[in-house]
């Protein structure tokens, strides 16, 4: 697939501060980087080094206490919230490590949640193909009470796929899941991915999984001590001394 | 001690504590009212019976009688017809002799003077005094201080009687009254052998030595004794009480239960939440008594306080509203026995081991492997235990608060009938909404289906919700209706006085008196006065059965005849037919034969049928006459109403006098005094205090069914909390996911309004439907009319406006909830 240089996602130099009971609290700091169309990123790193309180930044569900995020070239982050949410609606999908489907909808109410909020033409054929896709169709009418850990993450990756996002944020998607379960997610959702074209940011501490992605981002305490990008973001240094480093190596 | 506080720091656990208050409010506050009512009620049949228990005879009661009453509280009282002479005039009056005992409830109201304002006295006159009516100062043209002789004793009249607490309303004995101390009945030489007494014997007593003394008395009486206790009287005019109290427990056992319904569901979002530490409990090894001292220990104790405070401003509410009209509140608490005070704790107790228990109990059966399970749910299903409380609880209340059997049974009844009919009435229209929702807005659809997809939570709330609408609209409606049609009957200008004893002659001096003080007049009724004489050619003494005995003291009496052309508008015919309506071969217009119609209660208890021939005795002879129809009649009116109504122009050759009733404004007693200084030999009668007392009695009704209906409300309200605080973990996270999915605060909003007037508007669309169709036979029975529509009708909707409002109010917290946290629910 070729690779498209249009910037989706620039973070420049943001950080994210809060205000603790002992004062103020630096959660981020110093986040940078580019992401475009098609491209996949993995943000790996401990637990508490502060992976989802990215994730919940880059798609706009809070706001960084300084730096800027532009989603497709406009200022994402000085936006107000409802037009964040629009925004979000327009371009983006989300897989969570709890699923959360809505528990009085069934399987195909829930699909066909976003495609509606989003005003999309014909949301029940569209929900219809995906679920058919994640191999669900048998079970379209039941509630998500009645569905399996990794059916109802499969359920959550149709609804995430159907609205076409051009960015996918998925956290953790397989931290609620056994092994296999796990793996069959996995690949699930980086099939419908590849055929999606949407660039994807998966937060993972499983380094198998972050290897699966063309990008790395390894935070520790809130900074990058990591930066892996591939060969074209030639700006960015340490993906050039990586890539001189590979190259000497081979 | 800091224990009993801990739970009072969770919501649920105050939600909890809230509705154990408002039901312990509820069920006391009905428990002492009733308490109150009944006392009331029986001292005020009291007070018009004279005593607890009444032996009336025509003569002296035998000493063994009266050695059975040696130990009680005994008056004597002796009614007699006598005559009082003052300058050439004769009056003829009716005596009644007191000793100083009387009266044993109640008090006398007396004036100084003719026109002056009544106070209470709680004896009767003194020896050497005489107390009487308006009416002898009147036609006598005396006034206090005079002395007048009574048969062979000069007596000083000392107060004028304005009531005695015993003198029964009606119109039997138009003599005026005198009452004088039985101490100077032997030297007025008036009781010789012929002379005609009804001497009653009183007795104030407890409760259980009357109904003994009763049972024993009954076994030797004289065929000249009757023998009346309050208990006769009360059960007999007790009909309309009794149906308040039924519908008043009905409304008391829906709070309960509303409040049973609050406490569940608050006490399960409790036991959820500790589930996990439960089975970390039994995990670490500690013992299910352990884990049952730990998690339920202080609870119970915890909602102690909330019982008392609930139940102590129920009594307070009761004590206070009864008081405030009566000045001494202390007579309600003591009205109350140790039983019902027992009731007012326990019953809501009660309600807390029914509904909170059980659940509190899953905790204990919680297994260790809870606490490696992800989610919070499983092991706590309801059981078998729960539901038998739950069912168990509105039979036990219910038996709590009633105190026949048959009353239980009509409560439970109307308790199950609600149960079945609502849901079965209510769910199809959530369950229609839901399918009509395909084709409605996205806000919409999202909205609906949170109620449709959530039976367990949505149809309790609304059945709640339904009957509290249903109960206010009702109580308003039929309260509101009721005071009119009070009003409309007793407009503010409704007859205050009555005249009797009008002469044709006398009609330009009364007319122009009316005229004069802008007094309004109403229609006149041609009186003759006559004694029931034969019965089908039979002497009523015989004709009378024994059994009928009691009702002889209508016979030795003047009885009031009069003619109409027209049926009285609040009478209405049971039997036969009016007069001149006859059959069809019969002229129309003439009556065929001499017609009389009677009331029916005297029917009955004279043993009148249809078609019985009558003789009356009047001053110019005899009046024969045959019963063509039976009457019921309204005695609460505030017309007059009359026993025999003959056919018009029957009683032509009689001696008529008429009556007729006048309002007067308020102002100045001399205008009356000019009257009767007119026309003297008139009879004056001033209705006004009973008026007033009619009206007070309908609005307090209405307030108190208003008042339960606000109750009522408050624990549909209180459902609705519970839910909406159990519900509330799972609200904000749709609503999060909402907004990551891209949908805007105002879309979030919009569902949100829209549940609410959906869930509160099927709530008032039941409650106008069953309104409607229970104010339609209400109306009918009531106010013989059918349905009629009033702002009261239009309550539902400005409910569901505020339940919608509250909704939005308690919802606050899911609304604000970021998206972010579902990014970090797993950690909350
Ligand atoms: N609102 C907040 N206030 C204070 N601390 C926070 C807040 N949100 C997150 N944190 C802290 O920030 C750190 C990063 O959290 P998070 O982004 O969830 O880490 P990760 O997802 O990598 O495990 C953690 O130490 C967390 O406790
Ligand atoms: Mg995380």
């Amino acid at each position: 697939m070729p690779q498209q240089a249009t910037p989706l996602l620039e973070v420049s130099n943001i950080a994210k501060q809060v205000q603790g009971p002992e004062g103020e609290l630096t959660l981020l700091e110093g986040i940078d980087f580019t992401l475009s169309r098609g491209e996949s990123l993995a943000i790996t790193g401990p637990s508490g080094s502060g992976k989802t309180t990215l994730l919940g930044l880059l798609a706009g569900l809070d706001t960084p206490t300084k730096g800027e995020i532009r989603l497709n070239s406009s200022a994402f982050s000085a936006l107000s919230e409802d037009q964040r949410a629009s925004q979000r609606g327009a371009t983006c999908a989300f897989v969570f490590q709890e699923f959360h489907l809505v528990a009085d909808m069934n399987v195909l109410e829930n699909v066909m949640l976003p495609l509606e909020l989003a005003g999309r033409e014909k949301p029940a054929a569209i929900a219809k193909d995906w679920i058919e896709r994640v191999g669900l169709s048998h079970r379209i009418r039941h509630f998500p009470a009645t569905l399996s850990g990794g059916e109802q993450q499969r359920v959550a990756l149709a609804r995430a796929f159907a609205v076409q996002p051009r960015l996918l944020f998925a956290d953790e998607p397989t931290g609620s899941l056994d092994h296999a379960n796990g793996k069959r997610i996995i690949d699930l959702l980086f099939e419908l991915n590849e055929h999606s074209g949407a660039a994807l940011v998966l937060v993972t501490h499983d380094p198998q999984l972050a290897s699966l992605c063309q990008h790395h981002l390894e935070l520790h305490e809130g900074k990058i001590i990591n930066k892996t990008f591939a060969d074209k973001n030639l700006q960015d240094k340490s993906v050039i001394e990586k890539h001189i480093q590979k190259s000497s190596n081979t | 001690m800091s224990k009993l506080f801990r739970p009072w720091r969770d919501h649920s656990f105050q939600l909890l504590a809230l509705a154990l208050a408002i039901a312990a409010f509820a069920l006391s506050a009905v428990i002492f009212l009733r308490a109150e009512l009944e006392h009331r009620f029986s001292v005020s049949t009291a007070e018009a019976l004279g005593g607890d228990l009444v032996l009336a005879s025509s003569r002296t009661p035998e000493p063994e009688q009266l050695a059975q009453l040696a130990e009680l509280r005994v008056s004597q009282i002796i009614d007699f017809s006598t005559v009082l002479v003052h300058d050439d005039t004769l009056l003829l009056v009716s005596a009644r002799a007191v000793d100083k005992n009387y009266p044993l409830y109640g008090k006398i109201q007396l004036a100084d003077n003719r026109f002056a304002d009544e106070y209470t006295q709680e004896h009767g006159p003194a020896p050497g005094e005489l107390w009487v009516a308006d009416q002898v100062i009147d036609r006598l043209k005396i006034s206090v201080g005079t002395a007048l002789t009574v048969g062979n004793k000069s007596l000083k009249i000392s107060a004028i009687i304005r009531q005695l607490p015993d003198q029964n309303a009606g119109f039997y004995s138009m003599n005026p009254r005198i009452v004088l101390n039985s101490a100077d009945l032997a030297a007025t030489g008036v009781m010789g052998p012929g002379t005609r007494i009804r001497q009653q014997t009183v007795v104030a007593a407890e409760h259980s030595s009357i109904a003994r003394i009763s049972l024993e008395l009954d076994l030797n009486l004289r065929p000249d004794q009757t023998l009346e206790t309050v208990d006769d009287a009360a059960l007999r005019s007790m009909g309309p009480l009794r149906q308040l109290s039924l519908w008043a427990n009905l409304a008391v056992l829906l709070i309960s239960l509303l409040c049973g319904a609050a406490i569940y569901l608050a006490t399960s979002q409790r036991v959820r939440r500790r589930a996990k530490l439960a089975g970390l409990l039994r995990s670490f090894g500690a013992s299910r008594y352990q884990v049952m001292t730990r998690l339920l220990g202080w609870e119970f104790l915890a909602v102690l306080p909330a019982v008392i405070v609930g139940g102590a401003l129920g009594i307070g509410l009761i004590s206070g509203a009864m008081g405030s009209g009566n000045s001494n509140a202390a007579t309600t608490i003591i009205a109350a026995t140790p039983f019902e005070w027992l009731t007012a704790l326990l019953a809501p107790l009660l309600l807390w081991l029914a509904f909170a228990l059980p659940r509190l109990s899953a905790l204990v059966r919680v297994p260790a492997i809870e606490v490696l399970r992800q989610r919070e749910q499983g092991s706590l299903l309801s059981t078998n235990i729960e539901l038998l409380a739950a069912l168990s609880a509105p039979v036990l209340l219910a038996g709590l608060l009633t105190d026949s059997l048959g009353e239980l049974g009509k409560v439970l009844g109307l308790i199950a009938a609600l149960g079945v009919l609502l849901p079965a009435l209510l769910w199809p229209l959530i369950k229609g909404l839901d399918l009509a929702s395909a084709r409605l807005s996205l806000p919409a659809r999202l909205a609906i289906r949170r109620l449709s997809r959530r039976p367990a939570l949505t149809l309790p709330l609304l059945v709640s919700l339904t009957l509290a609408m249903t109960v206010l609209t009702l109580a308003g409606q039929t309260g509101s209706e009721l005071l009119k049609d009070w009003r409309t009957r007793l407009p503010s200008q409704a007859p205050n006085h009555f005249v009797l004893n009008l002469f044709d002659r006398d009609m330009p001096v009364f007319e122009q008196w009316l005229k004069q003080h802008e007094a309004l007049a109403q229609p006149l009724y041609p009186v003759v006065r006559g004694r029931l004489s034969t019965i089908n050619g039979v002497p009523v003494r015989e004709a009378v059965t024994k059994e009928k005995k009691s009702s002889q003291r209508h016979l030795n009496r003047d009885l009031i005849l009069t003619e109409a052309s027209t049926l009285p508008a609040s009478n209405q015919i049971n039997s036969g037919q009016w007069h001149g309506i006859t059959t069809v071969n019969a002229s129309p217009t003439k009556p065929t034969q001499h017609e009389v119609s009677v009331e029916q209660e005297i029917a009955n208890r004279l043993g009148l049928k249809l078609g019985d021939k009558l003789e009356f005795v009047t001053s110019r002879g005899m009046l024969s006459t045959t019963i063509t129809s039976l009457r019921e009649v309204d005695w609460n009116s505030f017309e007059p109403n009359f026993y025999f109504i003959f056919a018009s122009n029957e009683l032509a050759n009689e001696d008529i006098t008429w009556i007729t009733s006048f309002w007067l404004p308020d102002g100045d007693g001399a205008r009356l005094a000019e009257l009767l200084h007119e026309l003297p030999h008139i009879t004056l009668l001033d209705v006004k205090t009973l008026l007033d007392k009619a009206q007070d009695i309908i609005a307090q009704a209405s307030q108190a069914s208003a008042l339960l209906g606000a109750l009522l409300m408050f624990s549909a309200l209180l459902v609705l909390a519970a839910g909406l605080l159990g519900g509330q973990q799972q609200r904000g996270r749709d609503n999060a996911l909402l907004r990551a999915l891209g949908g805007q605060q105002q879309l979030i909003k919009r569902i949100l309004w829209i549940e609410f007037l959906c869930l509160s508007g099927s709530a008032a669309l039941g409650a106008t439907i069953i309104s409607l169709l229970a104010l339609y036979p209400l109306n009918e029975r009531l106010f013989q009319q059918g349905l009629s529509l009033s702002p009261w009708q239009a309550l539902p909707l400005v409910l569901a406006l505020i339940v919608t409002f509250c909704g939005l109010l308690a919802s606050r917290k899911a609304l604000q909830q970021p998206a972010l946290s579902l990014l970090r629910s797993h950690s909350s």
